[in-house]
């Protein structure tokens, strides 16, 4: 019966966990061969790499990852997790974002926050805190002065910038549209006046086009300033941006404090004893409202689909008056001080009078299957006594009155008047085993007219004596035909070789049916 | 058929393993919300009444009560404040309680004896953890802190002297060994908490638990990602399940829509009993090791019955 990867001796659980993978096969025989070596009450499944993952995802979120880790792992094991998955999926996780490890004393020094929280702050603004990690060392003051100021400056930018793309916009505008002018100008000069306008002309194109050159450069500075203006724009915005994550996170951490906090009060108030305990009631009391404890985040995965128990069951209106009563502080009238503390720490328990007994389920046990020692002796030894069970009857029976107790006496009447209760009347005399509908036995009257035309009519107390017996036997139990009709048999050739001789059947047949008949009425 | 009228508002009840006529009886006054407790031991007799013949008073409400399966007259009470207390029918009442353990930081809501090794006990609390003790140690044993949420229900196996169970209100039950360091087993068993869990008697591995969702499940350990059965029936919450001592397949259950229920698993149509005895949630039920069919239940409407399956509790 050795489990070759398991020690058997010492304690055999040990390598349990780490022997599950390669040794399920072998474990799984070994429990069902030998429960006693190998405890069935151990997990043998091997570790599913597909919950692991999903529990690496769970756990990697960043609303989890502000969750204290008790409430983490519960969420895993009402999943279905078993202890080994969990612990996988938690030892992969923290692996998987290092740079959080270098960013968090930055972060941490803002308030000397709790790793777990510091966590969410490192995730939330990562992207923007490796340009400025000494930033955030700033104060906040200074940086409210110098975002306005940077709004006010961007602002001022923004309106430069419009001004002179406008101007030079005009600028250019006004120039297209004073060329045209002075081309027909010129053309008319031109025309009227010849060469001399030829001359005039010729000045004020290169004029002209330094004029629009001079524009052009006028614009082009305009626009580049209006594109650094825009750019610093967008830097102000991110560290706006990265800013007021921080004061998010910074938020968080209140709350999550508080909530720290109020969880610390409600348990010292769950000490003492007046406002304490109806805190917890309307949580931990057979509750139907489950989602009143308010920091157990987890819960909210619960509440998605409405618990069939939100229909609270009626409680006495007694009972909600003291509810209210102990809400509001006060102290129920009708409690006593009471001193319950022993009052001889040291005082030695009295020596049992009486042995354990043993269990109904250790007595079949023993008669079965003998794969277990018989456990309880270990008690009966240690007290040394043999005479467990002669004094135990006999005080029993001396409280009787020579009949069973009532307690013991099986009525055996159905209780309910429902129609749809499938109540059987003999549930006590039910077999252990699957209780399938046995067809009621036929009853022993084609028996007892069988065994009675055999009878003699002298022999009617005897008759009647068989007939009352066959009574009981039918009472008694409805199964046992053979037995009965093997019983009336016997008793018939009893009776038969003991009077002797006997009379024609054919002439005894009627009376032997009227008497079986009155005795039929008589029992 | 008996009722035993308790002052308290009834929160567990448990026959002797040692007296077939007795039980103890767990109250808490202000339906446990604040308030006194106390403890009764009752004595069934022959003439079919009730006789109490010891009470205990505690400054908070006792949620639970346990008969040690070594000494045929000490009790282990659960109570409200934490604490766990022992009780020793043997001595007079002014020596009582012999031991107060104080331990949990949160109400303790169930203690369980072993059955196998008889010389130690569990309890659990809101504190989310169980707690393992031996009567003659002053401080615990072990304890057991896995659980996200409240404890609800520590449970022995009758066959294995090592391993035990617990609901928890953070939806899973857990396998344990005492020998282990950390829970064996997790078992996500329902959508909301498991209210209590109980092994069966006779197949070591099977398992049942109920729930807030109004259900009780029955699971193989061997198997457990799948339930061997699924019990619907009740109109709420399902406050405590118990295998039947005697029958394998049999399933005691009490429910906050105030009825005890009687199932077997291994049939198709599982309910065979239904009793509506109580007008107020049937928060505690056992079966009697000693006696084959004898129920008692109590609730939060101050009574308490004993009664014989098959017959009216409320039968005069």
């Amino acid at each position: 019966m050795a489990t070759p990867p398991n020690p058997t001796d010492g304690n055999p659980q040990n390598p349990v966990p780490e022997a599950v993978k390669p040794t399920t096969d072998d474990q799984q025989d070994a429990n069902k061969a030998d429960a006693k070596e190998t405890s069935i009450f151990v997990n043998t499944e091997p570790v599913r790499e597909e919950q692991v993952q999903n529990a690496v995802k769970f756990l990697s979120h960043p609303k989890v990852k502000g969750s204290p880790v008790m409430y983490r792992r519960s969420f895993l094991e009402r999943k279905g997790l078993t202890k080994e998955e969990i612990d996988e999926a938690f030892r992969r996780v923290p692996d998987e974002s290092p740079s959080l490890s270098t960013t968090q004393p930055a972060v941490a020094n803002q308030g000397g926050q709790s790793q777990p929280i510091s966590n969410i702050q490192a995730q939330a603004p990562t992207q923007y805190q490796q340009p400025a990690a000494a930033a955030p060392a700033a104060p906040d003051s200074k940086l409210g002065t110098l975002t306005a100021s940077r709004f006010h400056w961007s602002h001022a930018l923004l309106a430069v910038g419009v001004l002179a793309i406008s101007g030079a916009g005009t600028a250019v505008v006004f120039k297209n549209a004073v060329v045209p002018r002075l081309k027909s100008w010129i053309r008319k000069v031109v025309l009227e006046d010849g060469e001399e306008d030829l001359a005039k002309k010729t000045n004020t194109k290169p004029t002209l086009a330094e004029e629009a050159a001079a524009a052009a450069k006028a614009a082009a500075a305009a626009a580049s300033d209006v594109a650094r203006a825009s750019q610093e724009m967008l830097v102000s915005k991110t560290e706006e941006k990265r800013y007021f994550g921080e004061l998010m996170s910074l938020l968080d951490m209140q709350v999550q404090e508080m909530k720290s906090m109020s969880n610390s009060i409600k348990k010292l108030e769950g000490q003492s004893n007046i406002p304490g305990r109806e805190v917890q009631v309307t949580s931990s009391r057979p509750s139907y409202a489950n989602g009143s404890r308010a920091d157990y985040d987890s819960r909210s995965v619960r509440s998605l689909s409405p618990p069939p128990a939100s229909v609270e069951p009626p409680h006495p209106k007694s009972y909600m008056e003291i509810m209210a009563m102990v809400q509001r502080g006060e102290r129920p009238p009708n409690i006593r001080e009471i001193n319950d503390l022993p009052p001889n720490p040291d005082q030695p328990v009295s020596n049992p009078r009486l042995a354990p007994k043993p269990k109904p389920w250790e007595a079949a046990q023993s008669q079965g299957s003998s794969t277990y020692p018989h456990e309880n002796s270990n008690g009966l030894n240690s007290y040394g006594q043999d005479n467990g069970f002669g004094p135990s009857a006999s005080v029993y029976q001396s409280n009787g009155d020579g009949s069973a107790p009532w307690w013991q006496q099986k009525n055996v009447r159905i209780t309910e008047a429902e129609p749809e209760e499938n109540k059987t009347s003999h549930p006590s005399e039910r077999p252990v085993q699957r209780s399938s509908w046995v067809p009621p036995q036929p009853p022993p009257v084609a028996m007892a007219e069988a065994a009675a035309a055999i009878r003699q009519p002298k022999k009617s107390p005897f008759e009647k004596e068989q007939q009352l017996t066959d009574e009981q036997f039918l009472a008694r139990s409805a199964e046992v035909t053979d037995e009965l009709q093997r019983v009336t048999k016997l008793s018939e050739s009893g009776g038969v070789s003991d009077i002797g001789g006997g009379s024609p059947v054919v002439t005894n047949t009627s009376e032997i049916q009227r008497e079986e008949e009155g005795s039929y009425y008589e029992a | 058929m008996p009722v035993f009228k308790t002052p308290f508002n009834g929160y567990a009840v448990k026959f002797s393993p040692f007296y077939e006529q007795r039980l103890a009886v767990a109250t808490s006054q202000n339906f446990g919300i604040l308030g006194n407790g106390r403890i009764h031991v009752i004595d069934l007799s022959p003439a079919g009444t009730i006789a109490e013949i010891a009470a205990y008073d505690t400054a908070d409400g006792v949620y639970d009560v346990s008969w040690s399966e070594s000494h045929d007259s000490l009790l282990i009470a659960a109570v409200a404040d934490g604490s766990v207390k022992l009780y020793d029918l043997s001595l007079p009442p002014t020596s009582n309680p012999v031991r107060s353990l104080a331990e949990h930081t949160r109400e303790t809501h169930s203690v369980d004896y072993n059955a196998v090794r008889r010389d130690s006990f569990l309890s659990s609390s809101w504190d989310d953890t169980i707690k393992l003790w031996t009567i003659d140690r002053p401080t615990s044993v072990r304890t057991f802190k896995e659980h996200a949420y409240c404890v609800y229900s520590a449970a022995w196996n009758p066959r294995h002297a090592d391993v035990f169970a617990s609901a928890s209100g953070d939806c899973t039950a857990r396998i344990w060994d005492v020998r282990e360091p950390g829970s064996t087993m997790i078992l996500p068993a329902h959508e909301f908490e498991i209210l209590s869990c109980d092994w069966s008697k006779y197949d070591d591995a099977v398992i049942a638990t109920s729930s807030v969702d109004k259900s009780i499940k029955v699971w193989d350990v061997r198997n457990y990602r799948i339930p061997v059965a699924v019990l619907n029936g009740h109109g709420y919450a399902v406050r405590k399940v118990k295998f039947s001592p005697h029958r394998a397949s049999l399933i005691a259950s009490c429910s906050y829509d105030m009825t005890v229920c009687l199932w077997d698993y291994m049939v198709e149509d599982s309910l065979i009993g239904r009793y509506d005895h109580h007008t107020e949630f049937a928060v505690g039920v056992d079966m009697s090791v000693l006696v084959e069919g004898l129920l008692a239940s109590t609730g939060w409407d101050e009574l308490v019955y004993v009664w014989q399956h098959g017959t009216d509790p409320r039968a005069p």
